[in-house]
C-alpha cells in the first residue's frame, strides 16, 4: 500500500473518530441557523414592537375613529390634553408616545408628528406607523372624492417588481439577492476552511515535530510522502465536513422559501392574512434560486484547490517553527491573499462581472473565494474558469514542490526560529 | 522466555538466518550543512550478528550519519549499502531506528500507534496484531494496549518505543541511548531482547555515551570526533592497539600515596574511590612504580592488575587526542605526533 495513503489514512481517522470533528460537523449548521435565527427573531420582534400605545391629538376631528393597526400591537389613544401634559406622559412612560395630526393633513397641508423618547430613526416601527397613518389619510381622501369600492381596490392592489437573470441558456427567474445569499455563503464558508484545516494542518506538523515522532516516521517514509499524507488526508476530513454542508446548503436554498416567507409578515405587503407562501414570496420579489448542480461542483473543487493550495504552505511554515506563536509572522504573507479575497467579498457580489471581481477570480491565490461567489450568482464564462483553475493547479503544484523543500529540512531542526532568509537556504539543499 | 519464543511470528525467519543477513556499508561519506562539515569522508561497517557501537561527543556527527543510514537525508558524497544495495524506501522497511529523542502520539491508543508504525513499514495489518501482541506481551505491556500515549509513564513509553523499532523485525537495527530511562529491571529486560536480536543475525548499530555499557554490548566500535573516525574497528583489538597501561588496585588504607605520583607526572589517576583507584601509567612508566608506592603507604593491598584501558578511557584520549590535533593544525600547518597515532588507530 502507499505510503502516502497509510499517513492519509491515519489522519483522516484519528481525526474523524473524535468528539471535535462529529460536533463541529453536526453542530456548525445549527450554529450557523441558530445566529441566523437568533436575527431574524431580533429583527422581527423590532418590527411587532411589542404592544405600544400612542396618544392622539387629532385637531381634523377624523383621523382618530379610523386609526386602527391591523396587527393590534399598537394601541390608539384620543386626548384634549394639551401637548405640554403629553409631553411629561411620555417622558413619565405612561405613553410611549404622542401623536400630533394637524387640521390641514387629510387636504395635504402639514405633516403628522410623532414625539416618543426614541426619537426617529429607521426602525420597523416607524415605518409601520406611517403606513398606518398614510393609509387611513388616503382612505378618507378617496371617501371626500366619492370614489367607489372598486377603484378603491384597484389603487390598493399591490405592484412588485419581477426579477429576472438572463443567461446563455436563456431566461432564468430567480432573485439576485438569492444568488448573492448562496454565494455569499459558500464564499465564507471557503474561507472558513482554508484557514480552519489549514491551521490544523499546520498544528499537526508542529505537533509532530515537537513530539519527535517525526523522526521515526521519517524513517519510514519520505517527506514528501508524509507531508502529503497529511495535507489529503485532513482534507479529506474537510471533505467529509463541507460535502455534508454543501447538502445543508442545497437543502436550505430549495427550503428557502419557507424560511424567508417565516420572517415576512404578509400585512406588510398589503396582503391578507391568508397569503399562501408563494404569494408572498412574490411580493417580496424573492424567487427560489434554481441552483445547477455544476455550482456544488465547482463549490467543492475550489474548496479542495484552495485548501490544498493553503493547507500545503501552512505545513511548509509549520515544519520550519517548534511553536504556533512563531508561526504568526511567517503567516501573514500567505494570509494576506485570503484576507484580500473575503475584503473585496461584498464588492465581488454587488458586481461579479467587474474587472475587479474578474481580475480576483483568476489569481490563484485568490481566485477560490471570488469564483465560487461568481459562479452561484452568474455563468462565467468558460475560459475564465478554465484559466482560474490551471493556474490555481499550478500554483498548488508550485507550493507543494516549496513547501516539500522546506519541509524535509524544517522537521528536524530544532533551535532557534529560523529566519525566511534561513528558509530559503533549506531549499537549496540537496 | 524461551516457551514464548516459538510464538513470536517475527523471530521465525531467525531460524534460517542465512538469507537475509546483511552487512551495513557506509563508503566515504561526507555531509555539508550550510558550513557546517558534519561528516566527513566517514567509512565503516557492521556486520550482521553483531553489535557495532556508534561512538563520539556530543555534535560529532553521529546523528547525522544515522540519518543517512535510515535514508532520512541523503549524503553528498560517498553511498551507504544494506545487503549491497543503496539504502533508500526498500531499505527503510527492513530497517528499524529507536532515535535519541523518543516520541510518540500523545493521544493514540498504544496498540493503533503500534499498528501505524508496523503499516508504515509495509507489515501486512494480521502479521502487525501478531507482533503487536507478542512484543507487548514479552514486554510486559500488554494491558497498555488500548490506552493512550499520554497516560503512560516515561519508562513505559519507552518500551513501547522500542517495540515500534523492532515490531517489523528489521535486518537492521539502529538504537540511540536504548536504555536511557529505564530502570535496571526493564533494562535488563531490553538488553536481553537486544542480544536475543544479534543471535538470531540482526545487524546492530549502538549509539551511546555509556561506556560500560558499550563495553558490555558491543563487539566492534566506531569513535567519531567532529565529523571524522577517530577509532574504528572490533572493540577487543582497539583495545588492545591501546596496550595494558592501566592499574587497577584495590587496597586498604589511605590513597594518600596517589597524590604525588601523580605530581611527579608518571601516571594520570582516572578514577579514585575510598578502597579502589584506576591509573594510567604515563611515559613508559613500570607498574611496579605504582605497586611500590601503595606498599609503603597502604595498610593491604587486596587486588593490584594491569589491564587494557576501558572504553571510557579510549574514547577520552582520542577524542583529546584529535581534538587537540586539529587545534595544532590550525596554528601550523602538518599533524602532531600524537594525532597521527590516533590516525593510525583509525585506519
Amino acid at each position: 500500500m502507499n505510503k502516502t495513503f497509510i499517513v492519509a489514512k491515519n489522519e483522516f481517522l484519528k481525526r474523524v473518530k473524535t468528539r471535535w470533528f462529529v460536533f463541529t460537523t453536526l453542530l456548525g449548521p445549527i450554529v450557523l441557523v441558530a445566529f441566523f435565527a437568533v436575527i431574524g427573531i431580533v429583527s422581527v420582534s423590532a418590527i411587532e414592537g411589542g404592544e405600544s400605545t400612542i396618544v392622539l391629538l387629532d385637531e381634523t376631528g377624523r383621523i382618530a375613529a379610523n386609526l386602527e393597526d391591523p396587527e393590534g400591537d399598537i394601541t390608539f389613544v384620543e386626548s384634549d390634553a394639551d401637548e405640554q401634559t403629553l409631553r411629561q406622559d411620555v417622558l413619565d412612560g405612561t405613553y410611549t408616545g404622542y401623536l400630533v395630526l394637524p387640521a390641514g393633513l387629510i387636504d395635504g397641508q402639514g405633516q403628522a408628528r410623532y414625539y416618543s423618547t426614541e426619537g426617529g430613526g429607521v426602525s420597523s416601527f416607524n415605518f409601520d406607523l406611517r403606513n398606518i397613518i398614510r393609509g387611513t389619510v388616503r382612505t378618507l381622501r378617496l371617501q371626500d372624492q366619492n370614489v367607489s369600492a372598486e377603484v378603491f381596490d384597484i389603487i390598493n392592489a399591490g405592484v412588485s417588481l419581477e426579477t429576472v437573470k438572463l443567461s446563455d441558456e436563456g431566461e432564468e427567474q430567480g432573485s439576485s439577492a438569492a444568488y448573492a445569499i448562496v454565494g455569499g455563503i459558500m464564499g465564507f464558508l471557503i474561507y472558513i476552511s482554508m484557514l480552519v484545516y489549514g491551521s490544523v494542518v499546520m498544528q499537526g506538523v508542529i505537533q509532530e515535530k515537537m513530539n519527535r515522532v517525526v523522526e521515526v516516521i521519517v524513517s519510514s517514509v519520505r517527506p514528501f510522502q508524509l507531508l502529503m499524507g497529511k495535507v489529503l488526508g485532513i482534507g479529506a476530513m474537510g471533505l467529509v465536513q463541507m460535502t455534508f454542508w454543501a447538502g445543508l446548503i442545497a437543502a436550505g436554498t430549495m427550503g428557502s422559501g419557507a424560511i424567508i416567507s417565516l420572517f415576512v409578515d404578509p400585512a406588510n405587503m398589503d396582503l391578507p392574512d391568508t397569503a399562501t407562501q408563494t404569494e408572498i414570496l412574490d411580493a417580496v420579489g424573492f424567487q427560489v434560486p434554481d441552483l445547477g448542480p455544476e455550482v456544488f461542483v465547482f463549490f467543492v473543487i475550489y474548496f479542495l484547490l484552495g485548501y490544498l493550495l493553503f493547507s500545503t504552505l501552512f505545513a511548509g511554515i509549520g515544519s520550519a517553527v517548534e511553536q504556533q506563536q512563531d508561526a504568526q509572522s511567517l503567516m501573514l504573507p500567505i494570509m494576506m491573499p485570503i484576507i484580500i479575497s473575503i475584503v473585496f467579498l461584498q464588492a465581488v457580489i454587488e458586481a461579479p462581472n467587474s474587472g475587479l471581481s474578474v481580475a480576483l477570480s483568476l489569481i490563484p491565490f485568490t481566485s477560490p473565494i471570488p469564483m465560487v461567489v461568481r459562479v452561484a450568482m452568474i455563468d462565467v464564462p468558460i475560459w475564465q474558469l478554465g484559466l482560474s483553475l490551471l493556474l490555481l493547479t499550478g500554483t498548488f503544484v508550485g507550493a507543494v514542490w516549496v513547501s516539500s523543500r522546506i519541509y524535509r529540512v524544517g522537521i528536524l531542526s530544532y533551535g532557534k526560529k529560523p529566519s525566511l532568509k534561513e528558509i530559503m537556504k533549506w531549499m537549496r539543499y540537496a | 522466555m524461551h516457551g514464548a519464543r516459538t510464538n513470536n511470528p517475527s523471530l521465525d525467519s531467525s531460524l534460517t538466518p542465512s538469507s537475509d543477513m546483511h552487512t551495513l556499508q557506509v563508503q566515504g561519506v561526507t555531509k555539508q550543512y550550510d558550513k557546517v562539515l558534519a561528516v566527513n569522508d566517514v567509512s565503516f561497517e557492521a556486520q550482521p550478528g553483531r553489535i557495532l557501537g556508534l561512538l563520539g561527543p556530543n555534535g560529532a556527527g553521529k546523528t547525522t550519519t544515522i540519518r543517512m543510514i535510515t535514508y532520512i537525508t541523503i549524503p553528498d558524497e560517498g553511498r551507504i549499502l544494506f545487503g549491497n544495495e543503496r539504502v533508500g524506501p526498500k531499505s527503510q522497511e527492513i530497517m528499524g531506528y529507536l532515535p535519541e529523542e523518543r516520541g510518540l502520539y500523545k493521544k493514540m491508543k498504544v496498540g493503533e500507534q503500534l499498528m501505524y508504525f508496523a503499516e508504515l513499514k509495509g507489515m501486512p495489518k494480521k502479521e502487525a496484531r501478531k507482533a503487536i501482541a507478542y512484543w507487548l506481551e514479552r514486554m510486559g505491556a500488554l494491558e497498555w494496549v488500548s490506552k493512550e500515549t499520554n497516560e503512560l509513564s516515561k519508562g513505559m513509553q519507552q518500551k513501547i518505543q522500542f517495540v515500534a523499532t523492532i515490531l517489523h523485525d528489521p535486518k537492521l537495527l539502529i538504537l540511540d541511548e536504548p536504555f536511557g530511562g529505564l530502570d535496571p529491571i526493564n533494562a535488563d529486560l531490553l538488553q536481553s531482547v537486544i542480544l536475543e536480536l544479534k543471535n538470531s543475525g540482526r545487524t546492530i548499530v549502538f549509539a551511546s555515551h555509556r561506556m560500560e555499557q558499550v563495553e558490555q554490548l558491543c563487539d566492534d566500535i566506531c569513535l567519531v570526533s567532529k565529523g571524522e573516525i577517530v577509532v574504528n574497528g572490533p572493540l577487543n583489538e582497539v583495545k588492545k592497539r591501546y596496550g595494558k597501561n592501566t592499574v587497577l588496585i584495590d587496597f586498604e588504607g589511605s590513597d594518600a600515596f596517589l597524590d604525588p605520583l601523580e605530581a611527579s607526572g608518571a601516571v594520570r589517576v582516572n578514577a579514585r574511590s575510598t578502597r579502589h583507584a584506576e591509573i594510567r601509567l604515563l611515559n613508559g612508566t613500570p607498574s611496579k612504580h605504582v605497586l611500590k608506592a601503595a606498599l609503603e603507604h597502604v595498610s593491604d593491598i587486596t587486588r593490584f592488575e594491569l589491564v587494557e584501558p576501558p572504553m571510557r578511557e579510549i574514547f577520552v584520549t582520542a577524542v583529546t587526542e584529535q581534538q587537540g590535533e586539529q587545534a595544532a593544525k590550525a596554528v601550523q600547518s602538518g599533524g602532531g605526533l600524537a594525532g597521527s597515532k590516533a590516525q593510525g588507530g583509525a585506519a
